[in-house]
């Protein structure tokens, strides 16, 4: 989480217009989705790799990582497509392990490439623009499409709530490890229970002083703030047309 | 000359309270003072300075601003907080925005200003504040001084004629501390009044030209500074003796 609020907010294309670069990204998740060719999912991969490190100037290593804590979830659910396990004996490549069958086919195995190379594809696509774009300018982009105002205000409270809880919580855990209340496992776990409670009680005493203080400044229906500004850059079409292109000249590929 | 504040014997309970937290608390405060408000914890002080922004509504008594008596409906307090700002102790408790610039622009829209007309209180707030070269910087960011001085600048840029800061000035170092102090001292030049609840004696004895004791839910005394100091019952009430 910090790590990537962190490069959203200092990479070099901070300031470029959220459209463009959700645009870019958009481009990319539909042509890996409606293509649905192996090629595509990886070529997107490098695209969205060089457009992060190279254009955006995110450390290689932040990409990586990005993309690796997602992988587990990724290969997970590969699993179930590429194997099939069955009661019965399998014909194809099979393993029996006791009574069971694990095998896996010609079919399915293409099927779980496809699978992986398209979500690999719109993983990457989505990492370049969460480094890329502090979630601010995200919810002001879905401001400006229209998104209903509650919505908007959830999501701005949320994000700021997230950065003062996380704040609490790492001072009552503080305080909590300076008497011994992490000294063994069972003591652990009471302490992240009593840690749980009082951070649920410490949000909402929070969210109404929070109330006061929006009622003091005026507070009126919906949080009115405003607009970000932000700078266009022309390559960002170029990119998105060379981005189009070549997704669609890798699809083609048989 | 009228009061730019008028608190008239203030009455107010909180909700399933023991006690009375104010039991006819009155204060007047004219143009561009700087009030200490002093006294225990406990004493009603924040709980004062809820009533004066009309967060909190007397049981009895009246709270007037520039001399007309507050109205509890929509218009009428937001007519209030255009005169009266109220800065929280814990800046975190006020910033709602990550993004700086959009915290401080909330008050002025609020105030139904277009947006050109926000864009500048926006700038001119935080230049006074000197937060605008953190304009672009998401709150969660900022120092515990920057975040202060970011809440300031939200509450002046409704240019409000009064200021009420809650123990704002606890807690930061003495570079901090000089330069909120500076701020204040910028706007009471300007004719605003800055009312500041301190636990700091030698706030309310160097700063203040005027010091408002608490006790009880009552403001017992309001004198220049050098005279509560003088005072032995003052002495003790502000807990100025050992």
């Amino acid at each position: 989480m910090h790590i990537i609020d962190r490069y959203a907010y200092s990479n070099a294309i901070r300031e470029l217009d959220p459209a463009q670069k959700g645009g870019l990204a958009l481009i990319a998740m539909l042509f890996c989705l409606a293509l649905d060719h192996p090629a595509v999912g990886l070529l997107t991969l490098v695209w969205m790799f060089a457009l992060a490190t190279l254009w955006a100037q995110v450390p290689a290593r932040a990409f990586g990582r990005a993309l690796l804590a997602e992988a587990p979830f990724l290969l997970l659910s590969l699993v179930g497509v590429a194997l099939s396990v069955s009661l019965a004996p399998l014909v194809s490549p099979a393993l029996q392990l006791g009574p069971f069958w694990i095998g896996s086919s010609a079919e399915s195995l293409a099927l779980a490439t496809r699978l992986f190379t398209r979500a690999l594809g719109c993983a990457a696509a989505l990492n370049f623009l969460i480094l890329t774009t502090p979630l601010l300018d995200l919810i002001e982009l879905l401001r400006r499409l229209r998104v209903p105002e509650t919505l908007i205000d959830l999501m701005s409270l949320t994000y700021r709530a997230i950065f003062v809880l996380l704040e609490s919580l790492q001072r009552m855990a503080t305080a909590q490890d300076a008497r011994l209340g992490y000294a063994g496992p069972w003591r652990a776990l009471r302490s992240a229970g009593l840690l749980g409670s009082q951070l649920f009680l410490d949000a909402y005493r929070r969210s109404q002083r929070l109330q006061m203080a929006l009622e003091s400044r005026g507070l009126a229906g919906p949080l009115r703030v405003l607009p970000l500004d932000y700078r266009r850059d022309r390559r960002a079409r170029w990119f998105g047309a060379a981005l189009a292109a070549s997704l669609l000249l890798a699809g083609a590929w048989r | 000359m009228t009061a730019l504040l008028e608190l008239e014997q203030l009455h107010y309970r909180f909700p399933g309270g023991a006690e009375p937290a104010l039991r006819g608390a009155s204060l007047r405060l004219e143009a561009g003072r700087r009030v200490a408000l002093l006294g225990r914890n406990g004493a009603g002080k924040s709980t004062l300075l809820l009533h004066a922004n009309g967060l909190l509504r007397p049981s009895s008594g009246q709270v007037r601003v520039a001399g007309e008596p507050l109205v509890y409906t929509r218009r009428g307090l937001l007519a209030a907080r255009r005169q009266v700002g109220l800065v929280f102790q814990n800046p975190d408790d006020q910033l709602f925005s990550a993004s700086v610039a959009q915290d401080i622009s909330f008050g002025p829209l609020n105030l139904g200003l277009d947006v050109a007309e926000a864009r500048r209180r926006v700038a001119e707030a935080a230049a006074l504040c000197e937060v605008h070269d953190l304009l672009d910087r998401p709150t969660h960011a900022l120092s515990g001084g920057q975040k202060l001085r970011v809440a300031l600048a939200g509450v002046l840029a409704m240019a409000p004629r009064v200021i009420l800061a809650d123990e704002v000035t606890s807690g930061l170092d003495p570079w901090m501390r000089r330069q909120v102090f500076a701020i204040f001292n910028r706007l009471i030049a300007q004719g605003v009044t800055v009312l500041l609840a301190t636990h700091d004696l030698s706030v309310a004895r160097q700063w203040a030209d005027l010091v408002a004791v608490m006790e009880a839910g009552q403001v017992v005394a309001v004198a220049p500074s050098a005279e509560v100091f003088r005072d032995a019952e003052l002495r003790r009430l502000i807990g100025a003796d050992e």
